[in-house]
């Protein structure tokens, strides 16, 4: 099935080897986000299509070998899936024909080699392997995406074909340079050289397939490939040569001369694709067409002598049960054939004249000697190849030598044999396929090269010829001196290699991928821990510190422009009664901030202090519903606190406890802070009321109040007319806030220490218990019996009273809130009398219940309007005449307080209830917390 | 006049902040309360004062701002009152599970030095 | 009036009924109560499509669409105003309703008392928020769906809810007196409520008026940057929404976005009548903010151990990119932001029913465990020879969960081939395309700043996740599978399936946030259409001076 897609795209793209051949770019486009320029483009070039045979021909091979590698209880559709999603990506990357849609695809590759990687995630190793890969590869995809955005700026646009016609301006735009280095750091870690080749060896921990397909035709060749891509474009500059080749030349031989020192047969196949992507990376750098030529010639060779290695050794770990060099040896007796295979393509590796590895090198070492910069580099580059030459002979020749030959080996996991024919197959194509393009190169690949080229270089194709032997060039010298380079020193170091070393004698302690584990660790975990300890806090108090001094920095901002200039105060001559009552004020406000840690009963008495001057200044100045309003809320809210009281610590004032420096600046701090908000909003206040108000649209609600809204109590009609839609908003948080607190305190579970009753109310009890030796429950019957029946006999009295807000509130101050709030002060007054047990027996309807009236009620009578055909809260009104209250305005809008009337009664009801219950629920189980299930009403 | 509640708003706004950065639970419910006189005064002033203005509509009166206290900062301030008044109500009840769960009455839930 | 004209107020009104009757029936009859929580919800997106489908249109009457409150004129009454932003946001909300109700059906709703009508109470102060023009009105709405989220926050109680959810108020009522000294002082000053009815009246006023006008919006605008969560303002946002149990965290991750509206929103429309220059403290501190949450957010991920936290991280990089996006200027990056808005707050939603579902189960010492292995390095890594190579069958539930997290995983790092993606790039597209002087092939400081912001804080991404998808995956194997409905799954799924619709047809959608950024841009229909005055073509209002 795998099998079979892989082959599909094969033939598809033999059905267009015909027209590619003419040199003509098929090419598909469907809009994406046309508006920025992102379409979704495919085009297939020659050199695509060269690709796409490559991919998708090796993608067949390995999944005809994975086929019989992975032993039958492996969950193999997952597997499948994920390689032939690799592969996708990998053809996606290729035949792109849009910038964005090419890191799209790049970044996909990234992904599923991941998953690849990981697939046997069991061991720690896969799973190390796989993170690092994804950590490097998508670092480079995020630069390379970068890189693409910045080039694709500077074209004008995304488009491939429009981006390859426009080399001339790339090169020469000031952004050149940054768009060149963030597009190198994607190539280079996609194709693993120098600085960050460290994930290639780790990404090992592939099953075997994989590796062979990553390293041969996949992964790493996309970096490669997206180098020779832009080569048109971006290359002939020295920055270009700079990067590229020295990048190349340190990658190449580092990369060979690790792998000499490589124990494990993968890890030297390994490093040898790191230093053959050098080589390849290198020819591109160079910047001259005949280097690029040989750069696509060695893509290709090496992807065929590399995989077929790739799976040989896959062959051997399979059959031998062990991949240590070291402890293999003498193979070629028990599978000849995988050795037979193994050698050739390993010969091929070292460029051993007669397979395609030769060619390419050959064309390399011609192309070393060419001058093309001036600089040392150049004139070095030809002895550096040579010497890498020498260490890939080298380490090809230990490949051979000690996995083949030598002494037997005895303490295999398996008896080695040769595998199944179907396993051998694969390499064996491939292994003809490097004898083939050796013997006749021409006849073979000359086409299949020559389309490619042309893919890349269009006409300026240089002439390049594909023989086996061009006489006794430079190059063949270099050839030459290299093998017999190779020869002596494996012969060498052959001893060193066969003992118990692990690397090479000086890197041996270096270790690229361990360094940069350590780092992330190091950056991404402690360092970002400490560096969030300190660039924030989990604390309340510097949060809040930090509000308001974001808060100040922002108000004092516009004054950066130019003084706000105070008036003189209009004549409002200070009342001497009114100074004083704010001087009472004032005190109250600074003693409750003093008080409020160590006493905190005397805090709320002196809040309430300060709130009721609040509410004298309101009444003072002409607004007695706020008067009204803020009294009663001002009950209520000391009711509350008293109730919390209860259950807060006890707490004593240390009798002139030193103060620690660090708490003293601290409160300096606040002080300072406290202070400056303070006087801002003071002076903001004065300035504002200084000044005349422009054009207020009160004036709209003055005049209309009565003619349009059918009361005299403008600041009700307002509420409950005008803007009565904040109204419905604002009893909607109060209705929302009783079933928070309610739902809340159904799970309270009060602190040990304040389980226990108060002193107070312990000694009540043990006085009632001895003194009149009645039970609990009689007592509490008969405490308080006068003051208790005065305000039973009241409840009905303010009942009225507030019936009397409630319908008046349209013309005189009052309203729906003001009422609801005093019938729930009666409620209160029933708890004091009759504590909570004589209440709630007698509670019949249920506040929750109240509650949802009176939204509905309120949301209906808006809805009402709607039927005649009035927007939302339209309201109509008539007056009548009612017996005791006189003549009464009858609103739609009455219907609306109402609903509020309903919803705040209800909702301080609720609140109250479910906050005096908590102590009877405590004592009744006093000591033993209280298991949540039970309710609170 | 204006001087005075501009004095006025000031402490309360001052003394308000100030236990809002204190360490204690209470300390801050009584703060935000303050607070919050603080600010539904401040609305009101934003309606500039008028003193001895008829409370409601009079027929005998031209129902124009020269004549009457501004309405609309009476509206908002009402809507603040009651929205406050709830969020104490809440802020009380988390304030006392959080005291009940944490069993310390820090705004952290810990107790920190001192 | 007709009944389409009535649909504006309905996102408000049909939660506000579904909660009162839940009340009425009080928290007995669950199924009751879920049934018309469900059915409301269904109903709200059911209306946010037709409202968006009005809006989408091209004649400017259904452009911006006015509702008069108590049918008093918008001069001095209450106005909503259904434009296509504040369209786009009610389907949004409405969207993330569903899934995060689809979810918490599982089982969170019976965790505590009272989950639906609050989270009812939610939804209508999220459409409120976004459906009116008053500025007081705002503050109420505000305030809603604040005290419904106190409530949320709360649900389920516990410790750490708790102590969160007390910081949280704490902070969040801090911020509404900020909110109302800044209504009142603007009030105080320009003498109006009316959003638009202020845009006019900007211009007129004399320099100390508008010297304080100016305080009362920098005291406002820190009000919405708080909501916002923008550094320094944000650190309860993580702690939180880690806390908060799943589907109301899912829901959260849009009450960051009604700050950036707000600012979007108001600043658009003064910088539109008062020269281009938006009210809150200059695009420059807005961007600098902006870039500043970004940077903080990638650091908090990496260091955040528990997937909670890093979501909630998530959620704070998002909006700090919105910020800096906005602070940055331009219609092609206010329609490439709003792109971003749309898939980045599905993506957070769907990623922290996620994580609720993986977190099923695990203790925080796995998590230090596997960090300390991963920060110290194992040395016994290498000796990997042994193990026998055959791959683990995954069980199935396992496998759906791995979906869903690599491509959430995608999403929030944005990675290709998700929205993530897209978004990620439109944003970058237009720090490159938008300057004058990108012809010059010059990028503007700021781009590079953004250009650099983003890109790390999605390598941050990366890491953290993929940190945290491995030590949560790859360790299945040793301890129970987590038992999860499927409902549950099917919530995730629904808001991934999203944002692949989102990938898919990127076009039209970015055709319609262009629209809508483009209506943004031309503050005076908007106006003109509330303050009922005969609409002004767009040419005619760009000709205007």
């Amino acid at each position: 099935m795998a099998a079979g897609i892989a082959l599909m795209v094969l033939l598809i793209a033999a059905h267009f080897s015909g027209s590619i051949a003419l040199g003509s770019a098929p090419r598909v486009e469907l809009a994406w986000m046309p508006q920025i320029g992102l379409n979704f483009i495919l085009r297939l070039d020659g050199f695509a299509w060269s690709f796409v045979v490559l991919v998708s021909a090796i993608g067949l091979l390995v999944i005809l070998y994975a086929r019989y590698y992975l032993s039958p209880d492996d969950p193999v559709p997952r597997f499948y899936s994920f390689l032939l999603g690799f592969m996708g990506a990998m053809l996606g990357i290729v035949v792109s024909g849009h910038l964005l849609l090419i890191v799209f695809f790049w970044e996909l590759t990234s992904l599923y080699s991941f998953l690849l990687i990981s697939y046997w995630n069991q061991s720690q190793n896969a799973r190390d392997g796989a993170r690092i890969t994804l950590m490097v590869t998508s670092m480079g995809g995020l630069c390379l995406l970068a890189g693409m955005l910045l080039l694709g700026h500077i074209v004008g646009s995304y488009d491939l074909d429009v981006v390859l016609r426009s080399g001339a301006i790339v090169i020469t735009h000031p952004l050149y340079l940054p768009t060149l280095l963030l597009i190198a750091v994607g190539v280079l870690t996609k194709s693993a050289q120098f600085p960050f080749h460290f994930w290639l060896p780790r990404a090992m921990a592939a099953p075997t397939p994989v590796s062979a397909y990553l390293h041969s035709a996949a992964m790493v060749k996309a970096g490669v490939f997206l180098l020779a891509r832009l080569w048109p474009v971006m290359a002939g500059n020295d920055y270009w040569f700079w990067i590229f080749t020295t990048l190349g030349v340190t990658t190449l031989l580092f990369g060979a001369f690790m792998a000499l020192f490589q124990q494990d047969l993968k890890g030297l196949l390994a490093y040898s694709t790191m230093s053959h992507l050098g080589l390849i990376t290198l020819l591109l750098g160079l910047g001259s067409p005949l280097a690029a030529v040989a750069a696509i010639f060695h893509i290709m060779n090496h992807a065929t002598f590399k995989a077929s290695l790739f799976m040989a050794a896959g062959i051997i770990d399979h059959e031998a049960g062990t991949r240590d060099i070291r402890r293999l040896g003498g193979l070629v007796h028990a599978m000849p054939v995988t050795a037979a295979l193994a050698m050739v393509a390993a010969a091929a590796m070292a460029g051993v004249p007669l397979l395609n590895g030769f060619l390419s090198k050959e064309m390399f070492f011609a192309e070393t000697i060419e001058s093309h910069v001036t600089s040392v580099l150049d004139d070095a580059l030809p002895y550096l190849a040579t010497l890498a030459g020498v260490f890939s002979v080298a380490y090809s020749l230990r490949l051979i030598h000690q996995v083949f030959f030598g002494p037997p080996a005895s303490d295999l996991p398996r008896v080695p044999h040769d595998p199944v024919v179907w396993m051998l197959l694969p390499v064996g194509i491939l292994v003809l396929i490097c004898v083939l393009v050796g013997v006749a190169p021409q006849a073979t690949v000359g086409g299949f090269l020559g389309i490619a080229t042309r893919g890349v270089l269009g006409d300026a194709t240089p002439q390049y010829s594909l023989v086996v032997w061009h006489g006794f060039t430079p190059a063949l010298w270099m050839s030459l001196i290299a093998v017999v380079g190779g020869i002596i020193s494996y012969a060498a170091l052959q001893t060193y290699l066969s003992g118990n070393v692990e690397g090479p004698p000086i890197l041996r302690r270096l270790k690229g991928q361990r360094i940069f584990e350590r780092a992330v660790a190091v950056v991404s975990w402690r360092g970002a821990k400490s560096l969030v300890q300190s660039l924030s806090s989990t604390r309340l108090q510097p949060q809040i510190a930090l509000l308001l001094c974001v808060t100040l920095l922002a108000a004092a901002w516009p004054l950066g422009k130019g003084w706000v200039d105070f008036r003189v105060p209009r004549p409002h001559e200070v009342d001497v009664s009114f100074l004083f009552v704010w001087i009472v004020g004032c005190v109250c406000a600074v003693a409750a901030a003093y008080q409020a840690k160590f006493h905190r009963l005397a805090a709320v008495i002196l809040m309430g202090g300060a709130g009721l001057s609040t509410c004298l200044t309101f009444a003072w100045a002409s607004a007695p519903d706020l008067a009204l309003t803020q009294l009663l809320v001002e009950i209520v809210t000391t009711v509350l606190l008293l109730l919390g009281l209860r259950w807060l610590p006890k707490r004593w004032e240390e009798a002139n406890r030193p103060l620690d420096p660090a708490t003293a600046a601290r409160r300096v701090r606040d002080f300072a802070i406290a202070g400056v908000g303070g006087a801002g909003l003071a002076a903001l206040a004065y300035a504002v009321m200084t000044r005349p108000l422009a054009n207020s649209i009160s004036a709209n609600f003055l005049e209309k109040s009565y003619t349009q809204g059918g009361g005299r109590n403008v600041v009700n009609v307002i509420l409950v007319d005008f803007r009565g839609f904040d109204t419905l908003g604002e009893i909607t948080v109060l209705g929302t806030v009783a079933i928070t607190v309610f739902a809340l305190l159904r799970r309270f579970r009060p602190a040990r220490d304040s389980v226990t009753l108060p002193e107070q109310k312990d000694f009540q009890d043990r006085f009632d218990a001895e003194h009149i030796g009645a039970s609990q429950e009689q007592v509490s019957a008969h405490y308080m019996i006068v003051p208790g029946l005065i305000m039973r006999l009241l409840f009905p009295v303010v009942a009225m009273m507030a019936a009397f807000l409630l319908l008046r509130g349209h013309d005189l101050p009052g309203g729906g809130f003001v009422a609801g709030l005093t019938l729930a002060i009666a409620f209160i007054l029933q708890y004091i009398a009759g504590g909570a047990r004589w209440v709630e027996a007698r509670l019949t309807v249920r506040p929750v219940r109240w509650i949802g009236f009176g939204l509905l009620a309120a949301a209906g009578t808006g809805i009402g309007a709607a039927f005649f055909g009035r927007p939302f809260l339209s309201s109509a009104f008539r007056y009548v005449d009612l017996p005791i209250l006189g003549r009464l305005p009858v609103a739609s809008a009455l219907l609306f307080d109402l609903g509020v009337f309903a919803l705040v009664l209800g909702a301080t009801v609720l609140v109250l209830i479910a906050l005096a219950h908590q102590s009877l629920r405590i004592s009744r189980v006093a000591g033993k917390p209280v298991p949540s299930s039970e309710g609170s009403t | 006049m204006e001087l005075v509640i501009s004095v006025t708003i000031g402490f309360l706004a001052a003394s308000g902040l100030w236990l809002l950065l204190r360490p204690r639970t209470f300390q801050v419910i009584i703060g935000l309360s303050l607070l919050s006189y603080a600010v539904n005064l401040f609305i009101f002033a934003m309606g500039r004062l008028r003193i001895g203005a008829p409370p409601v509509l009079d027929p005998s009166v031209a129902p124009s701002l020269a004549s009457y206290a501004d309405p609309l900062p009476q509206a908002l301030v009402l809507t603040a009152i009651v929205i406050g008044f709830a969020m104490t109500a809440l802020f009380l009840v988390v304030l006392l599970a959080g005291r009940g769960l944490s069993g310390s009455d820090h705004v952290d839930g810990v107790e920190r030095g001192p | 009036m007709t009944v389409a004209d009535h649909l504006i107020i309905a996102p408000i009104i049909i939660p506000l009924v579904a909660g009162g009757i839940m009340l009425l029936l009080d928290g007995r009859r669950r199924e009751a109560v879920a049934a018309i929580g469900i059915f409301a919800t269904l109903a709200q997106l059911a209306v946010a499509i037709a409202l968006l489908v009005t809006s989408a249109k091209e004649d400017p009457a259904s452009m911006v669409r006015v509702y008069l409150l108590g049918d008093w004129p918008a001069s001095f009454g209450i106005v909503l105003v259904a434009d296509r932003l504040a369209a786009l946001m009610l389907l949004l909300t409405a969207t993330l309703g569903c899934a995060a109700l689809l979810f918490s059906l599982a089982s969170w709703h019976r965790e505590g008392s009272y989950f639906h009508p609050l989270f009812q109470f939610l939804l209508m102060g999220l459409n409120g928020a976004f459906l009116t023009g008053d500025l007081f009105n705002l503050f109420v709405f505000f305030e809603v769906l604040l005290a419904a989220s106190y409530g949320l926050a709360l649900h389920g109680s516990g410790r750490a809810r708790v102590s969160a959810s007390l910081h949280y108020i704490v902070i969040n009522l801090v911020a509404s007196s900020l909110f109302l000294i800044g209504v009142s002082l603007i009030y105080g000053t320009a003498g109006t409520l009316n959003m638009a009815a202020l845009a006019e009246r900007i211009a007129m006023l004399d320099p100390t008026d508008r010297r304080l006008f100016e305080i009362g919006a920098a005291v406002l605008g820190v009000a919405f940057l708080v909501k916002a969560g923008a550094w320094p303002l944000g650190f309860w946002l993580p702690g939180l929404y880690g806390a908060a149990s799943a589907p109301v965290a899912a829901v959260f991750g849009i009450m960051t976005k009604v700050g950036f509206y707000a600012i979007l929103r108001l600043g658009s429309l003064t910088a539109g009548a008062a020269g281009g220059t938006s009210i809150f403290f200059g695009e420059g501190w807005l961007f600098a903010i902006g870039a500043a949450t970004i940077g903080f957010a990638a650091i908090g991920m990496l260091a955040s151990q528990d997937m909670g936290r890093l979501a909630g991280y998530n959620v704070l990089a998002s909006s700090g990119t919105l910020l800096a996006a906005i602070g940055f200027g331009g219609t092609a990056m206010t329609s490439a932001a709003l792109f971003y808005l749309v898939s980045s707050t599905l993506t957070v939603a769907a990623f922290f029913l996620l994580v609720e579902l993986l977190e099923r189960g695990r203790s925080v010492a796995d998590d230090v465990l596997a960090v300390t292995l991963e920060a110290y390095g194992s040395e016994e890594a290498t000796d990997a020879e042994e193990e026998e190579e055959v791959g683990v069958a995954i069980p199935a539930i396992i496998a759906a969960l791995g979906v869903a997290f690599l491509a959430c995983a995608l999403l929030i790092s944005g990675l290709p081939p998700l929205s993530g993606f897209l978004a990620k790039f439109a944003i970058l597209n237009s720090v490159l395309g938008e300057h004058q002087l990108a012809r010059a092939g010059i990028v503007s400081v700021h781009g590079w700043i953004l250009l650099f912001a983003i890109l790390v804080s999605s390598l941050a991404t990366i890491i953290a996740v993929t940190r945290a998808g491995i030590r949560t995956f790859w360790t299945f194997t040793d301890r129970e599978l987590p038992a999860v409905r499927r409902v549950e799954l099917g919530a995730v799924a629904l808001l991934i399936m999203l944002c692949v619709a989102l990938t898919v047809q990127a076009g039209p959608v970015m055709r319609f946030m262009q629209a809508t950024a483009n209506g943004l841009d031309l503050s005076r229909a908007y106006v003109g259409a509330v303050q009922g005055r005969p609409h002004s073509t767009p040419h005619a209002a760009e000709r205007k001076p």
